[in-house]
């Protein structure tokens, strides 16, 4: 399963402009409508401005004062519209506190970049949304 | 006249006559019972005289035997006597010789005390000199022993401070006077990284009073407690002071190593730092060359596919290597990221050896496994669990050659779960045996024959296992062999590894 059923919007926050770039290839190829940010501010302003994203992309270390978790704290905020959204963190560098406070406050998953396949991180995503429960 | 007819007169005759003859017999008989009754008595007394005299022959006999007995006696006694008469007269002679040796003895020993008295004047003389010179020796050492830059405490069997020089005191703020004939723990308290006391006299004194040394470096440092309480890194020795063949006590030398510690722990986290930036050029080569194999960038002709996975492989070896340093870093800095679930040592071995399939087959290894049938599920972090069997048996796969053997086996050994890896290939140097475990080292029988070991996989075994409480060793020969053991005990896994 590589594809999606139809097509859902995705947010990546990634700084690192090749991974962006090939991050947002994959993801279009694979039937995404992909908007990207660079910082949690930028990425705070598009999830207001656009309802439709269905899953969030995220990296941990981020350009400003902000990192992701920061980001996913304000998101699991019991008051946030968008506190069921499926959240990804794709990272390379998050310590092993990060990595338990990550899953602590329930992002759907946590990888590290450089041991996964695109195609398998894409596959994963698809996988979450066509079947919520899994 | 008939012979009818005789005359009165001559039968009276005739009666008469036997008249006289009756008298005379009767006459004799009386006398013979007389004679009869003397010759019984005479009878009775000559068999009591007869008795008598057999007693009397009897005691003759004993009295003759007991004669001669005592006549023996004699004899012996006389010559007994010879023999004293002898001895006695040697001794006269010998204490006769005694006595003029004596005198002769007394004579000298007059000569001898005038020679002795001279003697001692110059002996006297002479020991005053040496005692100085000792005395400027004594304080040469002392004051050698007093100004060595390191660490230096003297004790006795017992643990009690019997010397220490101005390093220590300088080090730990504590004077001589305040802490000799003290016990070193009450004064010095040692506890390691996480502030848990060491304990000097089970755990370091005891051994080193055995004989050995004990030597805590940088990899196993300590901390000592100074009298204001605060606290700084130690490396020390303690070795066993032997006087002739007997061990008297402990002489302990140690240096602050802050600095050292500070640069160990920079050099770790630059480590830990520069892998963690890699992973994302890494990132970068590795995505990217998936996609053109994938042909997300269109189509790719065979030779480019060729090469596009030549640069996919030579990069996942890069992340390979980024991750087992991380791995060392952490082990270092101890983050060791530990999630422990309930684990199937066995399930945990066969995905591993499913994972080296491919390279079993690609050198035609002939491998076997066995696994015991009462391995109990433990709870421990399968992913370390993992790197230690994996690292064992991607070694012995790497280190035999082709057509060699491979066995892997898990069973229970007591209260222990025990892991063998045995394969017959090239082996470990016997003189290089020892340097196995440590960081970085590669066997020389290795280095030219594979190029993608790092060195760092039986470091990073070994620190796991131990975490566990566990041990880890080998036997082996070169090109026959080698067998790694990993014994982890139930209870511990469960502990320290959850």
């Amino acid at each position: 399963m590589n594809k999606l059923s139809k097509k859902r919007t995705i947010l990546v926050v990634e700084d690192e402009r090749p991974l962006v770039q090939a991050i947002e290839t994959k993801l279009d190829k694979s039937g995404f409508t992909v908007v990207t940010a660079r910082t949690v501010d930028q990425a705070m302003g598009y999830l207001e401005d656009i309802p439709s994203i269905e899953a969030i992309w995220l990296d941990h270390y981020l350009p400003g004062e902000k990192t992701g978790l920061d980001f996913v704290a304000t998101l699991k905020n019991p008051k946030s519209k968008q506190r069921n959204l499926p959240l990804f963190i794709v990272s390379n560098t998050a310590s092993k506190d990060n990595v338990s406070s990550y899953l602590k406050l329930g992002v759907t998953r946590y990888c590290v970049k450089a041991e996964y396949r695109l195609d398998q991180i894409v596959k994963d995503v698809i996988s979450s949304l066509e079947h919520p429960k899994e | 006249m008939t012979p009818y007819k005789k005359t009165i007169s001559e039968y009276s005759d005739i009666a008469l006559k036997l008249e006289v003859l009756a008298k005379e017999k009767e006459s004799t008989r009386r006398k013979l019972a007389v004679t009869a009754k003397q010759l019984a008595v005479t009878a009775r007394e000559k068999e009591s005289t007869r008795r008598k005299l057999v007693v009397t022959a009897k005691q003759l006999a004993v009295t003759a035997r007991e004669k001669e007995s005592t006549r023996r006696k004699l004899v012996i006694t006389a010559r007994q006597l010879a023999v004293t008469a002898k001895e006695k007269e040697s001794t006269r002679r010998k204490l006769a010789i005694a006595a003029r040796e004596k005198e002769s003895t007394r004579r000298k020993l007059v000569v001898t005390a005038e020679e002795l008295k001279r003697l001692h004047e110059t002996l006297e003389k002479k020991v005053l000199e040496r005692t100085k010179d000792l005395e400027q020796i004594r304080a040469k050492n002392e004051a050698i022993l007093a100004s060595i830059g390191d660490g230096l405490v003297v004790v006795d069997e017992e643990g009690k401070i019997s010397y220490i020089n101005r390093s220590f005191e300088e080090m730990l703020g504590w004077k001589a006077q305040e802490v000799i004939g003290k016990s070193m723990v009450a004064v010095v308290p040692r506890e390691d990284q996480n502030g848990i006391e060491v304990s000097f006299k089970e755990r370091i004194l005891t051994q080193v009073l055995s004989g050995q040394k004990f030597v805590a470096n940088l990899t196993n440092s300590f901390y000592y407690i100074r009298k204001d309480k605060s606290r700084f890194p130690t490396n020390s020795i303690v070795a066993p002071v032997v006087l002739g063949t007997k061990i008297v006590g402990a002489v302990e030398v140690f240096r602050d190593i802050t600095k050292e510690k500070e640069i160990d722990k920079a050099k770790t986290e630059f480590v830990s730092l520069a892998s963690h930036q890699l992973r994302t050029p890494l990132s970068t080569v590795s995505w990217y060359s998936e996609m053109l194999l994938a042909g997300d960038a269109g189509k790719v002709t065979a030779t480019q596919k060729k090469y596009l996975e030549e640069i996919y492989a030579g990069n996942q070896r890069m992340v390979d290597l980024v991750n087992t340093l991380l791995d060392v870093s952490r082990i270092e800095l101890g983050t060791f990221i530990v999630e422990s679930k309930p684990t199937n040592i066995v399930k945990l071995v066969q995905t591993i050896i499913e994972e080296h399939r491919q390279l079993i087959d690609k050198n035609k290894i002939k491998f076997l496994s066995s696994f015991a049938e009462n391995i109990p599920t433990i709870q421990a972090d399968p992913k370390l669990l993992g790197m230690v069997v994996q690292n064992l048996l991607s070694n012995a796969l790497k280190y035999t050659t082709e057509n060699g053997k491979v066995e892997l086996a898990v069973s229970r050994v007591d209260k222990n779960i025990l892991l063998k890896v045995s394969d017959n290939g090239y082996g470990i140097p016997k003189n290089q045996q020892d340097k196995i475990f440590t960081k970085l080292f590669r066997a020389d029988n290795v280095v030219g024959k594979d190029t993608v070991g790092t060195g760092l996989g039986l470091y990073i075994a070994k620190s796991i296992v131990e975490q566990a409480h566990g041990k880890i060793w080998f036997e082996s020969e070169e090109n026959k062999g080698t067998i790694f053991f990993v014994s982890l005990p139930i209870k511990h896994v469960n502990s320290v590894l959850g």
